[in-house]
């Protein structure tokens, strides 16, 4: 199974919860939103978008062409079922390396900011 | 007149959409557009973007075993210096390859333009070289058939780009926006089994190539590269078509083979056409020091440039029908 970097999750993250209004602007808006106060280029999500496009963690296509972009195409992204399996192992880590911290650094008051 | 207000001004935009790579034009040129809210902040925007977005391409279109193939190509024939200017340059010119195919009136231009500059070329060296008396192998007969060829050559050069454009325009494509996935499904089977037939067939003739060129005395990293071609054709299995795809991923799935295929068949038009290609270089690089007749050697200067162009005019029109086709594909919704 394809292993995911952390600006992969958070790209498949921001893909999973935009749904089907998943597509260049909002999901770098997303990214910024899950990423903060790290500023993210629009650039870095275009080259991770294609890097998990050709891993085949998410699909891609073209909608019809609209006034508010000059006359051009949303690409619209979506999560293949590969996407979501790596998607959830990663969550499952991250969830396990949050109990370790907190049991460790807090008891059970920590939680992650 | 509010809404130009709220659009990028038309120069700036025109050069944005020159530096985005094709393939990613629609989409990041959109999302610019969409977001743009003053020319700064536009071409601001469009320089943190652009450099990302012509690497990822770059990346993309890389296919390594294509990528060495033509380096080893580049290295037989002009040596170190020049396969190291001529990689980067390579894989930038597949990030910017068009998505479409090449319009009849420019195909049919760049014939006419190759064509006229042979007979501009030969014209000039005739008149500063007269042909009596004789000089060293070409005598007035060569000479002038050289012209008439080179005359002939603008029809010869038109009629193979006509034909090239026909073949293309008269082939089955899905291009109905709507289409079931049976429809979709039986299209890409049927890819895949041309592609596997061709790539036995073609691995096959790359292997009795080899052999040949043992006998004919061929560069052994050429006869390896034959091999090696031959090798990684024959082994390709045709990848199973998984049943529980949906529409959306088995059209990613088939736009992706389409690429990779396509990249194959461009490097194996190169490697092809190599003995050729080293045999006029081999033979230029001896008229140029031995005999110092530049006669000879702008000869097959022009001979290598035809050959060249008939190559890249193969690679282009093929490599636009498969874009074209991932165009479509992209467009595509499921009936």
């Amino acid at each position: 199974m394809e292993s995911l970097g952390q600006f992969e999750q958070v790209v498949l993250t921001a893909i999973l919860a935009l749904d089907d209004n998943a597509y260049g602007v909002t999901i770098h808006a997303k990214v910024e939103e899950l990423s903060r106060p790290k500023k993210v280029t629009r650039g870095a999500v275009y080259a991770t978008l294609d890097r998990m496009e050709d891993k085949g963690l998410i699909s891609s296509w073209l909608s019809e062409p609209t006034k508010e972009r000059g006359g051009r195409s949303r690409r619209h992204y979506r999560i293949e079922k590969s996407g979501e399996k790596a998607l959830r192992e990663s969550a499952r880590t991250a969830q396990r390396l949050i109990e370790t911290i907190a049991q460790t650094l807090g008891g059970l008051a920590w939680k992650p900011r | 007149m509010e809404a130009a207000l709220n659009e990028p001004p038309p120069w700036l935009e025109q050069m944005v959409l020159l530096a985005i790579p094709p393939a990613a034009r629609e989409s990041v040129a959109g999302d610019l557009w969409e977001t743009y809210q003053s020319p700064y902040q536009y071409a601001a925007e469009a320089l943190r973007t652009v450099p990302l977005v012509v690497l990822s391409q770059m990346r993309r279109h890389l296919n390594p075993l294509a990528l060495m193939l033509q380096g080893a190509l580049i290295f037989l024939c002009l040596g170190g210096p020049a396969t190291l200017l001529f990689l980067p340059l390579l894989m930038l010119r597949d990030a910017y390859q068009p998505v479409t195919r090449p319009s009849p009136r420019r195909a049919i231009r760049e014939a006419v333009l190759l064509s006229s500059g042979t007979m501009v070329l030969l014209f000039l060296f005739m008149s500063r070289h007269p042909p009596f008396p004789v000089r060293t192998g070409v005598d007035a007969f060569t000479w002038l058939s050289l012209f008439l060829a080179a005359l002939f050559l603008s029809p010869f050069l038109c009629l193979f780009r006509a034909g090239l454009i026909m073949q293309g325009d008269r082939r089955k494509l899905l291009e109905t926006d709507h289409v079931s996935k049976e429809a979709l499904t039986g299209a890409y089977e049927t890819f895949l089994k041309g592609a596997f037939c061709r790539n036995m067939l073609e691995g096959t003739a790359l292997a009795f190539a080899a052999i040949a060129g043992f006998f004919f005395t061929w560069n052994t990293l050429l006869i390896g590269l034959f091999v090696l071609a031959a090798v990684y054709l024959l082994l390709e299995t045709n990848p199973r078509l998984s049943s529980a795809c949906d529409f959306v991923s088995l059209r990613a799935q088939y736009q992706r083979d389409l690429l990779r295929q396509e990249q194959l068949r461009r490097c194996l038009r190169w490697l092809w056409f190599a003995p050729v290609l080293m045999a006029l270089q081999a033979r230029l690089a001896t008229t140029a020091t031995d005999a110092q007749d530049m006669v000879i050697a702008l000869l097959n200067g022009v001979a290598a440039a035809i050959l060249c162009y008939l190559v890249a005019t193969l690679n282009r029109e093929y490599s636009g029908r498969v874009q074209e086709q991932i165009g479509f594909l992209d467009r595509m919704t499921e009936r």
